[in-house]
């Protein structure tokens, strides 16, 4: 019995009856003695998963199967809505975080003035801010783009029966994000606290108290109050860029998620 | 599904003995086992290599303990009782059923993967992708929104619209002609205007998430399907007429012979019309498209 480790398999033998070059046996030792610290084959397994994942065969989708590729590609843009919805609101997402940079969500009037100060910023924008015109354009009209795009997308979905079987959780989260959508587009529509934007409030706010039993109480938590006003235009801003973006974005995911775990539903 | 019952015993039975086999001489979970035994040893090494008996080692040099009493995956797994018991079970089971799915498959296999992602795909949806953000971009360069008057709580303004996409709530709101005054009420309404034309939202919303469950089967085409194609045709015909409704005094003071009344009655017979009509044409198709679909398929499988 010596101090000395033994190796606990001998690999000797082994590498000797491979005959490899010195590159080979040089990667190949280091493998092994990288392996023995790292555990290095649990990883390389994974990788060896992963890559048998991304190269499998996958069998004739329907549209293969059945030459369809004319049709598909004849409906293709009815079948690129939701796509389309999605670049509208990335583009959103960022026109949006540059007005963010400028707006201020405050219905109190400056010293002096007979405009809020909401309204004033808006005004700055759209006059003063270098591209400012334009950035609101922009967001304003992406917005248009996506409600668009996100309702004939629903269409087409029901048209094509895209919602059956194993999509109904799917066709669930889209009409959850279609609500969503519209109550991000109603808080967007307040924020500039112009005419329209306050009566729209104005409106909202007594849709909400028209609930029976829970009206007064929905009433405060989305609009702060009973008449529209500074409370009002801070929680539909903060509904617009905090609340709704973390909600809508990880909807969004799931939503295309459950697309790339099922599948896209093949035109016929 | 007699068959199926008995492929499955059949497959039960040949597993567990293979199981068994397997944990006699590694004492490892056996699914991963069947996939990659070269691999995965508890050993890092290839269990053929190590020899019967593996000379047990007391010192503790090996990385992870020799095979000893303690338990693999699997037995740890059959060990625990409950629900995750249940889980497992179910995997396990569901596993196997998708397995021999596979085995009696008839896939027509690929003979191409497919176009590759780069640089076919990204070609075609980055030209969409930049094709829709053009129009966008031109768009709003073309046709800026208006700065309109700062709030005033004080004047009402003659026109209240929400923007277009949310006409047709706001064309809900003016449906208190509906509200009928019932006689079993003694001439009451069940709520008030306001009250009955907010709550009108929830059945619309509540059907379009009740769709999946109301309509199934396999048909996916809307000749396949007249009842359901007429359904989204009145759902679709509703929703731009209750848009219109939310612009009525608009179009009164538009067109002459206009009246609010003859304007909630359209709204809701014009989806009733158009449903018909859609529903008409389908039905024609559908003879036309089952013959087709027939002549199609005889002549892919004679008739024995």
């Amino acid at each position: 019995m010596s101090l000395e480790r033994t190796e606990e398999f001998d690999r000797g033998d082994w590498l000797e009856d491979k005959e490899l070059s010195r590159v080979e046996r040089g990667y190949l030792l280091t493998l092994m003695w990288l392996d023995k610290r790292l555990r290095l084959v649990d990883y390389l397994e994974l990788l060896e998963d992963a890559y048998y994942k991304t190269n499998l065969q996958m069998p004739k989708s329907h549209t293969e199967q059945y030459n369809l590729d004319n049709k598909f590609w004849y409906w293709y843009p009815l079948y690129s809505l939701g796509s389309l919805s999605i670049i509208a609101y990335v583009l959103l997402a960022i026109s949006g975080a540059l007005l963010g940079f400028y707006y201020s969500p405050s219905a109190t009037s400056a010293a002096g003035a007979d405009a809020t100060i909401a309204y004033n910023q808006i005004v700055f924008i759209q006059t003063d801010l270098n591209f400012g015109f334009m950035l609101r354009s922009i967001h304003r009209w992406a917005a248009q783009f996506m409600v668009a795009a996100v309702f004939l997308h629903m269409i087409r979905v029901y048209f094509t029966g895209a919602y059956k079987e194993p999509r109904e959780l799917n066709w669930i989260l889209g009409v959850v994000l279609i609500l969503l959508t519209l109550l991000f587009g109603y808080s967007g529509y307040v924020l500039p606290w112009n005419q329209l934007a306050f009566w729209a409030a104005q409106i909202g706010l007594e849709m909400a108290l028209s609930v029976p039993l829970i009206g007064e109480w929905a009433a405060q938590l989305l609009f702060g109050g009973f008449s529209p006003g500074a409370p009002t235009l801070m929680r539909m801003y903060i509904l617009h860029v905090f609340v709704l973006p973390f909600v809508v974005t990880s909807l969004i995911a799931i939503h295309v998620g459950i697309v790339w775990m099922q599948g896209i539903a093949e035109p016929h | 599904m007699n068959e199926n019952t008995n492929t499955n015993d059949d497959r039960t039975a040949a597993e567990t003995a293979e199981e068994a086999e397997l944990r006699t001489d590694g004492g490892e979970a056996s699914e991963t086992s069947r996939s990659s035994s070269e691999l995965r040893t508890d050993g890092g090494e290839p269990s053929d290599e190590r020899g019967p008996s593996s000379e047990l080692r007391t010192d503790g040099g090996a990385i992870t303990p020799a095979d000893d009493d303690s338990p693999s995956f699997r037995e740890r797994k059959e060990r625990t009782d409950g629900l995750s018991r249940l889980t497992y079970e179910y995997f396990e089971r569901s596993r196997r059923e998708d397995q021999v799915l596979r085995d009696d498959s008839d896939y027509v296999e690929r003979d191409v993967l497919g176009f590759p992602a780069w640089p076919h795909e990204m070609i075609r949806n980055l030209s969409i992708t930049s094709f829709f953000v053009g129009v966008i971009l031109f768009v709003s360069a073309t046709m800026p929104p208006p700065l309109e008057a700062p709030a005033n709580p004080t004047s009402t303004p003659a026109v209240i619209l929400p923007d277009w996409y949310l006409y047709w709530s706001f064309g809900i709101l003016k449906t208190q002609a509906l509200n009928l005054e019932l006689a079993v009420l003694g001439g009451q309404t069940i709520a008030t205007d306001r009250t009955f034309a907010v709550l009108l939202h929830g059945p619309i919303i509540v059907m379009l998430f009740l769709v999946p469950f109301l309509n199934k089967g396999s048909a996916r085409r809307p000749v396949e399907q007249p009842f359901w194609s007429a359904v989204g045709v009145f759902g679709v015909i509703l929703s731009f007429t209750l848009s219109l409704l939310a612009i009525k005094n608009l179009m009164a003071a538009r067109i002459p012979i206009w009246t609010s009344h003859m304007q909630l009655w359209l709204s809701f017979v014009l989806p009733f019309i158009g449903a018909t009509i859609a529903y008409a044409v389908l039905k024609s198709m559908r003879e036309g498209y089952m013959y087709d679909l027939n002549r199609r398929y005889y002549r892919l499988r004679p008739p024995r």
